[in-house]
């Protein structure tokens, strides 16, 4: 009886934060719009299974860039390591291959967690900026992995072995979406289901007020960090079985602004205190339905993408600065 | 006084003038050691003068920038798709391209401007963005192909040479003195420093942030733009190739210099040797064959060392 | 033990800082049961200091902490404090608004309610839902905190406060540890209906709970209070029992103020009547409201005249300043500066060019720290120190700088090595004159002065008021605002008493002198 009840409890205010997010969020609003837009528009591309296969495999990418610096923005603090995790652990994993065998692909958690780590650490008690740290952080790894390919004489850092996590047991759900699955209900619980998601609210909405309610508020940014690294990482995955068992060797500065414009889409304020990864997925799903109907339609030139990304990002930005209001900003 | 001349606190206040100094000091004893050429025919110092030229004018925006408190992530954009504009347009309108150029530059100044001082966004998120709008664009108008003018008058505007030194060279070391005039003997040079060192302040004190905030980004993308255009001329053309990567370098040389991230601190004066410093050092790590990426990294590493040194914590309570 | 005996007393508690700030000199306290205890007193009288010390973030020198009646150490941390029944609700930034309150309720208090990890939803919101009704709190446990009136906010701060208390001694119900929860000042920020309900909350809690009120606020003290500590400079000058005493709001006002040393300063300062009247008008104010804040001011300020905002913390006097000088915005109203419409949205400096000024002295928001007296004294003076050697670019003559700089240096006995010296190696009493000193070079119509001199001793104090007095008589008008009555009397012509947003009334100098018994 008593369990009952208290499951009709949890049901009741999940039921009503559910409601909430449906009306509030403009980002559930922008997803039925598009959807609605692009089936009217090109109906036989838009929802034929092979386009509706390839959104899976963008949203399980794009999501899984954006899954884990969400705790980090919660904080009121920016995360973009995740560009250089995810490439320099595909090199790793290339690197480790030949000694370790398929227990290689594990190095991509692990050097997830530790980069997390040096971010949170460095960022708190060396009190360097965020957004400078862990944009200095994301170039490093990034060019570190552009430089392995290129004293290695290969074109690619593919690993072939792991191929058959290419192929997918369930019909028309692609692998790096199952492999997304995982990371995605672990980064929700973690927000809802532990004290952790209420400890980043807080120490985003008032740092100082955490501070007397006495949350040890230095040991959580860094837990933070270390989260983000860690989800990340193993969000890497799923990207590198998408890209085809490789990592991506360019540094693309354009692919950096990815995973922030989901976040933002999504409707978690860069300022922090609220949101959290359920709205970074919505905004993973409304980035991947504009660029992949975008492209959908005819007469869209795909050299002009940067230019989409780029006014999009601004657009979202401005939309989101309504949360920001009066203080002083630099 | 009581207090040893190499206390920790002398250290602490004057490690923004130690370092870059010293650091100069020991690059250019090690480049010279590696290779005795170094600076040794007017040629090679010709060569570092192009280097250097161009950037020194981007520097010179960004340190305004920097110094206000805030930050630019578009300056090499913007640089990129003005160079773009002006290659481009250049075989049909001439000269009237580097009108164009320029004010476009100006616009995405003001458009920065605008987002932060009207719309309260992070100017850290502002620019990333407007950068990725200005890449969109370069990328548009060039349609992805590297533009090349062979025009000798297309060429003039940066590679005269006036007493042996390249005209591109005099440009730049013209913005960069008009920079320390605006900001040392200027009242709105005055009020940069204000706004960067408290906000809160400069606005009880009666000085218009608003204003000050807008001019100051539009005055940076300006001196993007006439970088472009002028390292359009040198290299006689314009490509994709540079772009948001040459931000490391740039941001590297103004805090190597010893201008601060927290604002208020340091100033246009201190990067050109910022910017000596972190051109040569490119010139010498590409002489010892060192891939570009691990440059890259190391330019990074610098930036980010001399960052956290400056960092003026007494004046930051939390940090984010 | 007896219903009437201490829960909780301190004896002969003193706390010194550096070895020279006397913070607490030898105070004695003591809480019952169900009882509301005051402590009042002036900014820098010990207040804080003796709560830190009640909820361990302080240690004292010397002194005995008794605890249902058994002698015990003095708390080490918060959570050592909690555990013998003692919190705090601090008087700002304590809430934490993204949060809702079912979250906010129970912060840094989870352990409680995990299980393998996992938070037990249903049983935090149980516990709430019943904490709630036995407290009286009607509101949405699902709501966000910033959406609920300020009133509320500080009503689930206090339960979060009592609930912490019972968390942490381990029970939830019936209580062998009584809670005595300190309120750090609860009402500053609150309407007059909001305080009525706060305060009824209160009556209900006392029930099964003790507080100690920490107020500027004598009025509420007095109704609601059962006794009321009088805190100055460190010691406790007054203990009251309301059940038994007959006493005043101006009593303890007096007793808070004390009446020593600052006798002469004002003796000296006597005013001729009627000087004021026939001057020009400088500033016009009329109808200005904020809502929330203040309502229907409406004054004149004459030439070379000093009118003082005065009333207790919260009445909106800061406010009026602010939204005179721009740092805030007006709802509606007029304020002419003469005859001239200032814009309400208007931002500091198109006040400044309208010949306003403003000077605070709370140094470290206005002066620039780590810049030389001669850049702080010319920020806001350029018009003195540039030329135009091209007609269209003014120059800084860093010549004119320096001898600017020099003559205020001079005229303020400002005590600094040299007009470069960086100001944040200055004491604080010179730091307010670097600051005072830019505006008595810029002569402006009006100045609005807030807490000019807090935090400097009685020297410095002296000077400061030459100066602003020497302003006056160049013609320079002033606004007052501060929290301390001997200012007034010294600098205002005439004194505007405040509460709650409304003007109450209007003094004369003498009037207000009379008034405050000084």
């Amino acid at each position: 009886m008593k369990s009952g009840l208290e499951g009709l409890r949890i049901g009741s205010v999940i039921a009503t934060s559910i409601w909430r997010l449906v009306k509030a969020n403009p980002a559930v609003w922008a997803i039925i719009a598009l959807v609605a837009i692009f089936s009217a528009l090109v109906p036989d591309k838009f929802l034929s299974t092979g386009n509706l296969v390839a959104l899976l495999k963008n949203f399980a990418v794009t999501s899984m860039l954006a899954i884990g610096p969400t705790f980090v923005i919660l904080l009121g603090s920016i995360d973009v390591s995740y560009m250089g995790i995810w490439m320099f652990g595909g090199a790793l994993v290339w690197l480790l291959y030949p000694y370790l065998g398929l227990a290689s692909i594990m190095i991509y958690p692990i050097f997830g967690l530790l980069v997390g780590l040096f971010n949170g650490v460095i960022h708190v008690k060396a009190k360097v900026p965020s957004f400078i740290l862990t944009i200095a952080v994301t170039a490093v790894f990034a060019f570190l992995t552009t430089y392995v390919r290129n004293i290695s004489g290969v074109l690619t850092l593919t690993v072939p072995a792991y191929n058959f996590l290419r192929e997918s047991p369930v019909p028309y759900i692609p692998s790096p979406f199952l492999l997304a699955l995982p990371v995605i209900v672990l980064a929700l619980f973690i927000m809802f289901f532990t004290k952790l998601g209420t400890y980043f609210c807080a120490i985003g909405s008032n740092e100082e007020g955490a501070k007397l309610a006495g949350i040890n508020v230095e040991k959580y940014k860094i837990l933070a960090f270390t989260l983000s690294g860690l989800l990340t990482g193993l969000g890497s995955i799923a990207i590198f079985v998408h890209l085809g068992c490789q990592t991506r060797v360019d540094f693309d500065p354009s692919e950096l602004v990815r995973g922030l414009a989901a976040i933002v889409l999504g409707g978690t304020p860069l300022a922090g205190g609220m949101g959290g990864p359920h709205r970074t997925l919505l905004g993973a799903l409304v980035y991947v339905l504009i660029f992949n109907g975008l492209f959908l339609l005819p007469g869209v030139d795909p050299n002009h993408l940067k230019l989409y990304i780029g006014t999009l990002l601004l657009g979202a930005v401005v939309a989101a600065s309504r949360a920001l209001k009066g203080a002083l900003i630099a | 006084m009581a207090q040893a001349w190499f206390s920790r606190e002398w250290l602490q206040r004057n490690i923004s003038t130690i370092i870059p100094i010293s650091g100069f000091i020991v690059l250019v004893i090690a480049l010279r050691m590696a290779n005795p050429y170094f600076l040794a025919t007017w040629d090679s110092v010709i060569t570092l003068v192009y280097g250097m030229s161009w950037f020194l004018i981007a520097a010179c925006g960004l340190t305004l920038v920097i110094l206000m408190g805030s930050f630019d992530f578009s300056v090499p954009s913007v640089l990129k798709l003005s160079a773009m504009i002006f290659a481009v347009l250049y075989p049909s309108i001439g000269f009237s391209s580097i009108i164009v150029a320029t004010v476009v530059g100006l616009i995405f100044g003001f458009i920065n401007g605008i987002l932060l001082a009207r719309f309260n966004i992070p100017s850290f998120m502002a620019t990333l963005a407007t950068s990725m709008v200005a890449e969109g664009l370069a990328q548009v108008i060039s349609g992805g192909y590297t533009r090349m003018i062979t025009d000798p008058a297309f060429r003039a505007i940066s590679t005269t040479m006036i007493l042996g030194l390249p005209s591109i060279f005099y440009w730049a070391i013209a913005i960069w003195a008009i920079c320390i005039f605006l900001t040392f003997m200027t009242p709105f040079g005055r009020m940069v420093y204000a706004v960067g060192s408290n906000i809160v302040g400069a606005r009880l004190a009666g000085i218009n942030v608003r204003m000050v905030r807008m001019l100051v980004f539009m005055i940076c993308s300006l001196f993007a733009s006439i970088a472009g255009i002028l390292y359009a001329s040198q290299i006689q053309g314009a490509h994709m190739q540079v772009g948001v990567l040459d931000m490391i370098p740039l941001f590297a040389s103004v805090v190597v210099g010893g201008t601060a991230l927290t604002g208020g601190m340091g100033g246009v004066h201190r990067t050109l040797l910022g910017v000596l410093i972190i051109r040569w050092l490119d010139s010498g790590l590409s002489m010892l064959a060192i891939d570009l990426n691990v440059r890259m990294i190391i330019f990074g590493a610098i930036a980010i060392t001399m960052a956290i040194l400056t960092i003026d914590r007494r004046r930051i309570r939390i940090m984010k | 033990m007896g219903a009437s005996d201490p829960i909780l007393e301190v004896r002969s508690v003193s706390k010194t800082f550096d070895r020279v700030v006397r913070a607490l000199d030898n105070v004695n306290m003591m809480v019952r049961r169900n009882e509301i205890v005051s402590v009042v007193g002036e900014n820098g009288a010990g207040k804080s200091t003796l709560m830190k010390i009640l909820v361990g973030v302080y240690q004292p020198d010397s002194g005995e902490m008794y605890h249902m009646g058994r002698r015990v150490p003095f708390p080490k941390n918060p959570l050592d404090a909690l555990s013998r029944g003692i919190s705090i609700v601090y008087q700002e930034r304590g809430v934490i608004p993204h949060l809702k309150v079912y979250q906010f309720l129970f912060l840094g208090l989870e352990e409680k309610f995990t299980r393998l990890g996992r938070l037990q939803l249903g049983k935090i919101i149980g516990l709430a839902k019943s904490v709630f009704e036995e407290l009286g709190l009607k509101c949405d446990l699902a709501s966000s905190m910033y959406e609920l009136p300020l009133s509320t906010q500080k009503m689930v701060e206090i339960a979060r406060a009592i609930l912490s208390v019972r968390l942490m001694v381990g029970m939830d119900g019936g209580s062998e540890i009584p809670p005595v929860i300190i309120l750090d000042e609860p009402t500053a920020p609150l309407s007059l209906e909001e305080r009525d309900e706060l305060f009824n909350y209160l009556l209900n809690l006392k029930k099964s709970n003790s507080f100690i009120f920490v107020s500027h606020i004598i009025p509420e003290v007095m109704k609601f209070s059962d006794r009321i500590y009088v805190l100055r400079d460190g010691k406790v000058v007054a203990h009251h029992d309301l059940s038994s005493e007959k006493i005043t709001e101006d009593q303890i006002f007096r007793e808070i103020v004390g009446r020593e040393s600052y006798y002469d300063l004002w003796a000296r300062y006597v005013y001729a009547v009627g000087a004021v009247e026939g001057r020009r008008i400088v500033l016009s104010v009329r109808n200005l409201t904020k809502k929330g804040y203040f309502e229907n001011i409406s004054f004149d300020l004459h030439e070379g005249e000093c009118v003082g905002l005065f009333g207790p913390a919260g009445c909106g006097k800061s406010e009026i300043a602010k939204a005179l000088y721009g740092e805030i915005a007006a709802d509606t109203g007029k304020i002419l500066v003469d005859g001239k419409e200032v814009k309400l949205k208007s931002e500091p400096y198109a006040r400044v060019k309208l010949g306003i000024g403003y000077f605070s002295g709370e140094t470290g928001k206005e002066l620039f720290l780590f810049w030389p007296i001669r850049k702080n004294v010319s920020i806001v003076n350029f018009e003195k120190v540039t030329k135009k050697p091209l007609k269209i670019i003014s120059v800084i003559s860093f010549n004119a700088e320096r001898s600017l700089a020099d003559k205020i240096m001079k005229k303020l006995r400002i005590r600094a090595p040299s007009v470069e010296t960086e100001c944040y190696s200055l004491s604080g009493g010179n730091k307010q004159k670097v600051s005072v000193g830019k505006w008595l070079e810029k002569s402006p119509k009006i100045l609005i002065l807030e807490d000019p001199t807090i935090g400097i001793d009685v020297g410095a104090r002296e000077e400061i008021y030459e100066v602003l007095l020497e302003m006056k008589k160049n013609g320079i008008a002033m606004v007052l605002v501060s929290d301390d009555p001997k200012e007034y009397a010294i600098l205002c012509d005439k004194v505007i008493s405040i509460r709650d947003g409304v003007i109450q009334a209007v003094y004369t100098n003498e009037e207000f002198r009379r008034l405050m018994e000084l």
